[in-house]
């Protein structure tokens, strides 16, 4: 069956720049950060990775050698078809992609046991390295948008989902989440951080609003929740990079989803690095 | 900012501060988990003549070398953070990664004469002041060998010098 090579063709174009470039709002904050910032080595450290977005941009290269894996998150309107072509061409315009970036060859060979220990090697394609599965929404729009996100290694690691007793109380989930950020915002070492936050009825819906939160996140619209998350993590004085400062985190994303009628909410934090969350939109 | 070319010498060492924003140019080594802990059995050995590296003087920068170019890992991880101590004493001068180092490692770099320094992750910078790149050993590796670059300013700053530290 023939591919939509228009689709794969905006699927690699939409990878690209997802991997190389930074949204307007995001240079946004990073000049009005690099602006409030008064200790000369956060400023200077907030200006190297604006220039590198700068330079990024330029030459539609890698911003970070961590190339990252691809999430795909699919907005589909009242009106249209998804099909398992369809969704194939958009692979393949993922894998074409990761080739032209390039991506950091990461894929992993071998059966299970070989993908857990490593023991299998890695594709040295960087199109091998297969994406996450994909998020689908419908939307009143009527359109298809994909929305590409190359998610890197170093907030997954620093990364937490699990559960909070919210005691009827907000201040109690928030305060859970500033607690979590703090410990790994000063671990990442890539500060500047953009948190994303999901708040859910289980650890897949958690997740799934967490990468939401970043699809939807703007750094100049920020509600009192996440303006008040941000703050209370910044007088952690991590600051960019580690060295101290005013900007441990450029804004907070937060998502909150249906919720359960118990006691209990599930509560997924990513601590996204100076770079991400990398995303770019695209029209199918 | 102040400029540091490699080899470079016990007294170029001895004038550098913490908190100093340094440019860094000439020939560095890269490594990262996978071969700094081979380097090190080369150094115990005594056979890294044989394998083609020279330490005396040298900058290792913790980071992986693929298509997509290079940018710190953490250099608090278990076998980078572990080896720095040997690698100093066979002669590295500067480490250069990200994150926080233990307080008893900033304490065996000064017992070398040795400093870290933390770059930021500017990948696409950083490829633009790369002039040469080759891998030297343990190519079995891959992207994770030991490899050499020239480079041209490199933008860091020292967080740990002289029993001193940034964090």
């Amino acid at each position: 069956m023939k591919q939509n090579e228009q689709v794969i063709n905006k699927v690699k174009d939409a990878l690209v720049q997802a991997g190389s470039s930074f949204r307007e709002d995001k240079k946004e904050a990073y000049c009005n950060a690099i602006i409030n910032e008064t200790l000369p080595r956060a400023k200077w450290a907030l200006e190297t990775i604006l220039e590198n977005a700068n330079v990024a941009e330029r030459n539609h290269s890698p911003l970070c050698d961590d190339t990252g894996i691809p999430h795909l998150f699919l907005e589909v309107g009242p009106d249209r078809n998804i099909t398992g072509e369809f969704l194939e061409a958009i692979k393949t315009g993922v894998a074409r992609g990761l080739r032209e970036l390039p991506g950091r060859p990461m894929a992993i060979k071998g059966d299970d046991n070989q993908r857990l220990d490593q023991s299998g090697g890695l594709d040295e394609d960087p199109g091998a390295l297969l994406p996450a599965p994909i998020i689908a929404k419908p939307v009143a729009e009527d359109v298809i948008r994909l929305h590409v996100l190359m998610l890197g290694g170093g907030p997954a690691i620093r990364g937490k989902t699990y559960r909070v007793f919210h005691k009827h109380n907000v201040s109690v989930v928030t305060d859970e989440i500033i607690s979590w950020a703090r410990e790994s915002v000063a671990l990442l070492g890539c500060s500047p951080c953009t948190l994303a936050v999901g708040i859910g009825r289980s650890q897949f819906e958690a997740s799934s609003m967490m990468i939401e939160a970043m699809v939807y996140g703007n750094y100049n619209v920020q509600s009192d929740l996440e303006k008040l998350i941000t703050e209370k993590v910044n007088e952690s004085n991590v600051g960019p990079i580690g060295l101290n400062g005013k900007t441990s985190v450029l804004a907070t994303f937060l998502k909150v989803g249906p919720q359960r009628a118990s006691g209990v909410r599930i509560v997924s934090l990513r601590p996204c690095c100076c770079f991400e969350p990398r995303i770019t939109s695209v029209l199918l | 900012m102040k400029n540091i070319v490699t080899p470079i010498t016990d007294e170029v060492i001895n004038e550098i501060n913490v908190g100093d924003m340094i440019y860094i140019s000439g020939y560095i080594y890269t490594g990262r988990d996978a071969v700094l802990p081979k380097i090190v059995k080369l150094i115990e050995s005594n056979t890294l003549g044989q394998a083609g590296i020279d330490l005396k003087g040298s900058v290792i920068f913790h980071t992986a070398v693929s298509p997509a170019g290079v940018g710190p890992t953490s250099s608090n991880k278990l076998e980078i953070e572990g080896n720095i101590p040997a690698l100093s004493k066979a002669g590295v001068k500067l480490h250069l990664g990200k994150g926080e180092l233990s307080r008893k490692t900033v304490e065996e770099l000064d017992k070398y004469n040795s400093v870290y320094a933390v770059i930021p992750p500017v990948t696409a910078l950083l490829g633009s002041k790369i002039l040469e790149q080759k891998p030297v050993a343990f190519l079995e590796e891959g992207m994770e060998a030991l490899h050499l670059l020239k480079v041209d300013g490199f933008p860091a700053i020292i967080a740990a010098a002289h029993g001193k530290t940034i964090y």
